[in-house]
């Protein structure tokens, strides 16, 4: 992809140093090139020399609330995507209508795949769209999207059209974890947190259809994380 | 008589005053009718004492010669010209007086001047056992009025002399008359006027009271408008004004405290994720993969609860910020159903959704998933398995209504009452008991309601009932 290639420059804003650093290396690792502010002036004065793909913002700076931050670089003419991170909730008035405006929030604690997959969207939204593929392949297993068919090898799999959204989320992410936040947001279009294991279930039926009779299964748990559709 | 009418104060109020008046205005005019019965039943006393003195006195001078019937006829029929109102409109004499002179030494009959049905007025006058000196009322067979009589004897000779009380009966009659017309527009008008001006005070109250209830579940910002007067109306919205300011400091309060505990427990649960994660993607180390994976689901319950708590704590002080905007309830329910169902089949319960198409409601979608799907969670959690689970939708009489109920244990008698409220949960419920409580706090939040019906036995049946999106609710 693209984008690994010339590398990406964020800059984040977080006021806790602890965090600031566990995320600046978890975004280099992921391939980003990072700059890091501690307060909302600093931050400031790096957004304004304009070569940032994206801001990675938390709410609660000490010197000045990062919503005030994102109007003032936005009033002086950048335009960079931001990413919120806010220990208020997701009912939050302000952090919503961030959302509308074609930002995102993200609120914590959040899981690391959560906060990659939204930087990716944040960014590829704000670039040219890419051509919609009609195909998706991982390994052996084939996805055709304008007829809603999976085949794993040479056997069509019998899915139910929520578990062909479903692997067609997951076979998007080949090779990456996602949440079962993700998966709720979005194969269903629904911000909610259950206590519940509604979305192994799904996952265990799909499982049970995908990898069936296989020596190499391709949909594996992250225990504690999530799960990721690979090759092991 | 619409029924919203009668169901008003302003009703109330000026039906009650104007009975008040009207019976006051009764009591009143009641002692003057009694006043001017009494005044002129005096003078008819007085004028027929005197005439019958004079008569008697005549009666006694003029000697009992052949003489003696025409001289007192005479002077008798003199006496009943003065009467007033004696003759009628056409001019008919209406026999307001009679004179009856006995001698009773004497047999010859008696001398009579007046109507001509004597016989029935000396029946009459014997039936009633007159006592000389007292003027006494009469009733005459045949005759509608009565007739005030006096008694005279002198020398002897007894003379009755009778009045008509026609006369004071007609004027007392004209006096009731007048008073019923004047009463009775008296009664309408007071009515017309109390009312008016009751409706006029209250609904000034009645707009206070919309303007509070906008206030209550929309914005705390608002205030009432304060009039420059100050009766207790003004007094009322300046007070209103006073505590909504109370109240908005303190859910500003409630906003910043739940804002920093998020923040202050928050910073430290996503550093240690953070590196706990880390830690996960580390390969070598295997042996601790289970237990960093299971420290972290713990880290996420224990944010799962306190974000919960928060909410909870700010949907129960109304300091919920809803994003209301059309939601198509049978979608979200929909959604839902479509996400719980696999895992009920897994406990084997049997999910059906029974749900009316496009139910819309002005909604915090975010809030309305939360509620659904606690409900489902609820269910998820406490049932055992092989249970029936059933949701229904339907839009009734501007109100969407969601019933959730299945055919399980059903609530504990004990925490029936109190299964809205926070951490009120059954003794065995793996659960927090925050769900429901959030359940309630979005529902009333969102001016709607929450109930729980069934037995015990009998299964559980959660009502979630939100008022409909005005335009659908106007189509319906």
């Amino acid at each position: 992809m693209d984008w690994r290639e010339v590398p990406m420059r964020l800059l984040l804003v977080e006021d806790d140093v602890s965090i600031q650093q566990f995320l600046k290396r978890a975004l280099v690792e992921a391939g980003y090139l990072v700059d890091a502010a501690s307060t909302a002036k600093a931050g400031e004065a790096m957004a304004l020399e304009g070569i940032h793909d994206a801001f990675i913002i938390d709410l609660g700076l000490p010197d000045l609330d990062g919503l005030d931050l994102i109007a003032r670089c936005r009033a002086q003419g950048s335009s960079a995507p931001v990413l919120i991170l806010s220990a208020r909730r997701s009912v939050d008035e302000r952090v919503k209508g961030l959302e509308q405006g074609g930002d995102d929030y993200l609120t914590k604690p959040f899981a690391l795949p959560e906060l990659l997959a939204r930087l990716r969207n944040l960014i590829r939204r704000s670039a040219v769209p890419q051509n919609e593929s009609m195909r998706l392949q991982a390994a052996d297993l084939q996805l055709d999207l304008v007829r809603r068919e999976a085949r794993r090898g040479e056997q069509l799999l019998q899915l139910t059209p929520q578990e062909f959204a479903l692997l067609e989320y997951l076979c998007r992410n080949e090779g990456r974890v996602v949440t079962r936040t993700m998966i709720l947001d979005h194969v269903w279009r629904m911000r909610i947190d259950p206590a519940t294991n509604v979305v192994d279930v799904h996952i265990y039926r799909l499982r049970s259809k995908v990898d069936h009779d296989t020596p190499r299964p391709l949909i594996h748990t992250i225990r504690g994380v999530g799960y990721v559709l690979k090759y092991a | 008589m619409p029924k919203e009418l009668r169901a008003t104060a302003a009703w109330r109020i000026s039906i009650w005053t104007t009975l008040a008046f009207a019976l006051g205005t009764a009591v009143a005019f009641s002692i003057v009718y009694f006043l001017v019965a009494q005044g002129l039943r005096e003078r008819s006393d007085t004028w027929l004492t005197g005439e019958a003195e004079t008569l008697a006195q005549v009666s006694a001078d003029t000697p009992s010669d052949h003489l003696y019937k025409r001289i007192v006829r005479e002077v008798a029929e003199l006496a009943t010209q003065e009467v007033p109102d004696e003759r009628n409109a056409r001019g008919e004499r209406l026999n307001s007086v009679f004179f009856l002179a006995t001698d009773p030494n004497n047999s010859e009959s008696p001398l009579w001047v007046g109507p001509s049905s004597e016989d029935a007025f000396v029946t009459a006058i014997r039936r009633s056992k007159l006592v000389p000196g007292a003027p006494k009322s009469i009733a005459v067979d045949g005759l509608r009025e009565t007739f005030r009589v006096v008694v005279k004897a002198q020398n002897g000779r007894t003379v009755y002399l009778g009045l008509s009380d026609r006369g004071a009966t007609r004027m007392l009659h004209r006096l009731a008359g007048r008073f019923l017309m004047v009463w009775g527009g008296m009664f309408v008008l007071g009515f017309l006027i109390s009312y008016w001006s009751a409706r006029r005070t209250l609904l000034r109250v009645e707009r206070i009271t919309e303007t509070v209830a906008r206030i209550g579940t929309e914005d705390l910002e608002e205030r009432l408008p304060e009039p420059v007067n100050s009766d207790e109306i003004s007094r009322l919205a300046k007070t209103f004004n006073r505590m909504l300011d109370r109240l908005q400091s303190s859910v500003n309060q409630l906003r910043t405290v739940t804002g920093a505990v998020a923040h202050d427990l928050k910073s430290p649960v996503t550093l240690i994720r953070g590196t706990l994660e880390s830690a996960l993607c580390d390969e070598g180390n295997e042996k601790w993969r289970d237990s960093v994976g299971e420290a972290i689901e713990g880290l996420d319950r224990l944010s799962q609860l306190l974000n919960t708590t928060l909410d909870l704590a700010e949907a129960e002080a109304g300091a919920l910020h809803l994003d209301r905007r059309p939601v198509d309830f049978s979608d979200v329910v929909r959604q839902l159903v479509d996400i719980y169902q696999p895992a009920m089949a897994e406990r084997q319960h049997e999910l059906t959704a029974n749900l009316e198409e496009h139910v819309v409601v002005d909604a915090d979608v975010t809030l309305l998933n939360r509620a659904v799907s606690n409900l489902l969670e609820n269910e998820l959690t406490h049932l055992p398995a092989g249970c029936r689970v059933e949701i229904r939708l339907h839009s009734r009489q501007g109100s969407a209504e969601m019933v959730i109920q299945d055919n399980g244990p059903g609530f504990p008698p004990d925490i029936v009452s109190g299964a809205f409220k926070r951490f009120v949960k059954g003794e065995h419920s793996p659960g927090h008991g925050l769900g429901l409580a959030f359940v309630d706090a979005v529902a009333q939040g969102h001016g709607g309601v929450a109930r729980i019906s069934g037995h015990a036995g009998s299964g559980a049946v959660i009502t979630l009932s939100l008022p409909v999106h005005v335009l659908q609710a106007v189509a319906t």
